[in-house]
């Protein structure tokens, strides 16, 4: 239509990219930056900013400010991890359900849809629960609840893709179906997908976060955005910035794969959920 | 209209029997043994433990247990909890009570808050659209047990008087309940009032410039007529549905919420069955709360024919 | 033209602004239209001539502003300076208009019935039993069998040429003095298209209103209007009797519009 939502989208994306660049820092250079280790104590407990803490320092003085990089790197890590094998898993899924169609697809069809039965972060915390806390099971968790999502927004663009003139086209002058499916049904199924990666991303910042915040995330000592939240919480009042620290860093993270997100929507031009 | 109940309801079946294994399979796939689990962690002698595991019927084919626990299941037996010894749906019903109560209020919240915004937000447009999705994108990027914590850490900080913990049981204090109740509330609904005014406000611009509001214009009806009967009831079918398809988020959300305002609803129990790692109130809790929510879309399907007649026919 | 005119249409322009450009789409034409009278207007598409529709009713698409200079008056009345309620009460109640695509023009969610209904308490203000039985005669007076019974349906029971036949019963149910129908079979099969103009017709000849047929189709407008404007890019090029600028057009476009009419046999497969 008209030029100004592409250029808006365009500021989106490199506003998105941005934001991501600086948390890809964090997690590449996390340990370069931080001015203290996350574990190192010093004498002031519940500090406000100083000189030496630029955040403060938490309950048994470990500086806030260290603890939010290395706890990023922990977060975003398993975020990040979560989200490719869900990824992975769901365009296969989804590409061979969209593609092959008949009782295959409505057989993993159906499996996915038990799976999106059950609210996301209950079944995280019940699958967490039973198989216990440790940085692969919370993986694999988080990786087996966004299956669905991703396996859903690529079956349906495959499946109107694959019905149109330049596919059947192709495959009349004798394209075998590999060479078609991966030349003509991915590219249209891209876009979608990466809009929907990018929220997929966001909202396993939520889930990582908000098991973390519940005890339910990779276990201490490592430090991490969620237990950090909830740690903080019990010495809010005293210490507003302790809260403020972990929140904001959330809100950062998951405002960025938003943004992203948006951002893509508009440059591609994807239609749905708009 | 019962055709189509019976239909829904029908097509549910197949995937609540699903939901059923995984939940069955989900705790029995533990790493330890689900024999020395419900012994609790005191040492047990290995006779005790196999007396445990006959009563618990763990000697059988996985198969026999499974349809033994799914019978008691559709009898409302939801099996025994570990640590009060006592039926778990007796300990769970009153909890889902308490939380289907805030799920409500969160939901009625959010509807108003999410289809006020969106419709002002398409109607109005200008600086007010702008602001309202500003304000939505921010929103969004804000985790519900995020929201919580602020406003207990504002509301400690600058209104100390304010009691925020003090959740009463609704026969006690009706009043005091919904007061009580009104903050948890609030941070659960925020993001998903987001979900809805962003739906609410596509469906308005996608009716308005619908043909048939421009013959509702042509006949002369009042703005408000038009509003109400053209615009609203219009964009309400897809709104609905969003709705609808929250409340999952609004049931998963409440665990975190509860755990934080400390109100005694099924999310506190979860935690703290998790804690104690009383297996089968976990199972329970897990299973019950999918079917509602497959019930749930299934009441929105039909409400999606009460709204719109065409959906019944196709 | 010695009755007074209904609608008097003098030097009417009409510009569309989207963002910083504006286009006008209506030159600056006039035209009478006399208590009773059918005219045709017939151009091609993006003539201007539903928006000259559009600005009598002063009813712009949502979100495009349309902005309307000269002078519209209804018996009289200036319309263009009209304050909204009052343009509320002329539209429907005066002037009404039936829309090209029936397909889209009813309400999804409500019933046929009650689309009626709000039409005649709006401006008749009847009861609630008084709207209802008035709204099952106009159904019949439209042709819908079992008018009593299919007042309760909804619109996706009905076929195309039955939705039109109910848009022309909401237009016509207050009886206004002028009918305005913007290619009111354009998107109807060809058949249905026939019983659709001669039910325009009838209802014309029995509620006495006058009609303005909007249409790009010449053979749609022969033996329903006295007369004929021809407009091409917002201008009206010629006017005169319908027989006349059938048999002896003097304008080069009304011939070239002439000659684009398909023979009935070729109709059939467009």
């Amino acid at each position: 239509m008209n030029k100004a939502p592409r250029t808006r989208g365009q500021v989106l994306v490199a506003l998105g990219l941005v934001m991501l660049a600086l948390l890809i820092a964090i997690v590449l250079f996390g340990p370069v930056i931080a001015p203290y280790s996350p574990s190192k104590t010093s004498p002031g407990s519940l500090a406000g900013p100083t000189a030496a803490h630029w955040l403060g320092t938490d309950s048994i003085g470990r500086d806030v400010l260290s603890r939010l990089i290395i706890g990023g790197r922990t977060t975003l890590v398993i975020t990040s991890a979560a989200v490719a094998i869900a990824l992975t898993v769901g365009l296969i899924l989804g590409l061979i359900c969209g593609y092959v169609g008949g009782w295959v697809d409505l057989a993993v069809m159906r499996v996915l849809d038990i799976i999106f039965a059950f609210p996301v972060f209950l079944l995280a915390i019940a699958v967490v629960a039973a198989l216990g806390p440790t940085l692969r099971n919370l993986i694999i968790t988080i990786a087996i609840v966004y299956t669905p999502t991703l396996a859903r927004v690529v079956r349906a663009p495959v499946l109107s893709v694959k019905r149109w003139d330049h596919v059947e086209a192709a495959r009349s002058i004798g394209v075998g179906e590999v060479a078609i499916a991966l030349r003509h049904v991915l590219p249209l199924v891209i876009s979608p997908v990466l809009v929907q990666t990018s929220l997929t991303l966001a909202n396993t910042i939520f889930t990582v976060t908000a098991l973390s915040f519940l005890g339910l995330g990779p276990p201490p000592p490592d430090p991490n955005w969620g237990s950090m939240l909830a740690e903080a919480r019990q010495f809010m009042e005293l210490a507003p910035l302790t809260v403020i620290g972990p929140a904001t860093a959330i809100v950062f993270a998951s405002l960025t794969f938003i943004v992203l997100a948006n951002g893509l929507r508009e440059v591609l031009d994807v239609t749905a959920s708009r | 209209m019962i055709r189509l109940v019976a239909l829904r309801l029908a097509l549910m079946l197949p995937i609540l029997f699903g939901v059923s294994i995984v939940a069955f399979t989900l705790m029995r796939a533990l790493p330890g043994d689900f024999a020395q689990a419900s012994a609790g962690t005191t040492a047990i002698s290995a006779e005790a433990l196999e007396t445990i595991r006959r009563n618990l019927g763990l000697d059988r084919p996985v198969w026999q247990q499974y349809l033994g626990w799914l019978a008691h299941a559709l009898t409302g037996d939801l099996g025994t909890s570990f640590v009060t010894r006592r039926p778990v749906a007796g300990e769970l019903l009153p909890r889902l009570a308490v939380t289907g109560e805030l799920t409500l209020i969160a939901g009625l919240m959010a509807m108003i808050m999410g289809t006020a915004t969106g419709l002002a937000s398409a109607r109005l447009r200008g600086a007010t659209d702008w602001m309202v999705r500003g304000l939505n994108s921010l929103l969004l990027a804000v985790p519900n047990f995020v929201i919580a914590t602020l406003i207990v850490l504002l509301a400690g900080l600058y209104f100390p008087q304010l009691a925020i913990f003090n959740y009463v049981a609704f026969v006690a204090d009706p009043a005091g309940n919904i007061t009580g109740l009104l903050l948890p509330a609030l941070s659960l609904a925020l993001t998903v009032s987001v979900t809805i005014s962003e739906n609410t406000r596509a469906a308005v611009l996608e009716v308005a410039s619908q043909d048939y509001v421009m013959v509702a214009r042509a006949k002369g009806l009042r703005r408000r007529t038009i509003l109400v009967h053209y615009l609203v009831r219009n964009a309400l079918t897809p709104v609905v549905t969003v709705t609808g398809l929250q409340l999952a988020a609004l049931l998963g959300g409440s665990i975190l919420i509860e755990t934080i305002f400390t109100v005694p609803g099924m999310g506190q129990y979860l935690f703290d069955s998790v804690a104690n790692r009383d297996y089968p109130a976990i199972q329970a809790i897990v299973l019950l709360s999918a079917t509602i929510v497959l019930l749930v879309n299934v009441l929105v399907d039909i409400t999606y024919a009460r709204i719109d007649a065409r959906v019944s026919y196709e | 033209m010695t009755a007074p005119p209904l609608l008097q249409v003098r030097d009417l322009t009409a510009t569309f602004t989207r963002g910083s450009s504006a286009t006008r789409v209506v030159q600056g034409i006039s035209f009478d239209i006399a208590p009773g009278e059918a005219v045709g207007f017939v151009g091609e598409s993006g003539c201007g001539k539903s928006v000259t529709a559009r600005a009598i009713m002063r009813l712009a698409p949502e979100g495009t502003p349309l902005t309307v200079g000269g002078s519209i008056r209804y018996r009289g009345q200036e319309l263009t300076d009209l304050p909204e309620p009052a343009m509320r009460d002329i539209r429907g109640r005066r002037i009404a208009m039936v829309f090209q695509d029936p397909m889209s023009s009813l309400n999804p969610v409500m019933t046929i019935g009650a689309q009626i209904d709000d039409m005649l308490r709006r401006h008749g203000g009847l009861s609630r039993q008084a709207a209802r039985r008035r709204t099952i005669e106009l159904l019949g007076l439209v042709g819908i069998r079992d008018p009593a019974l299919r007042a309760d349906d909804h619109p996706h029971q009905f076929s195309g040429g039955m939705r039109q036949r109910v848009l022309i019963a909401i237009a016509v149910s207050c009886q206004p003095d002028l009918l305005i129908a913007d290619e009111p079979t354009t998107a109807l099969d060809v058949t249905v298209q026939a019983q659709i103009l001669r039910l325009l017709l009838r209802l014309r000849r029995e509620l006495g209103m006058a009609l303005m047929l909007i249409t790009h189709d010449f053979g749609v407008i022969a033996g329903m209007v006295e007369r004929v404007h021809v407009m091409r890019e917002g201008n009206i090029v010629e006017t005169g009797a319908t027989d006349t600028i059938f048999t002896a057009p003097t304008h080069p476009y009304t011939s070239a519009l002439l000659a684009a009419v398909p023979r009935l046999s070729e109709r059939g497969t467009a």
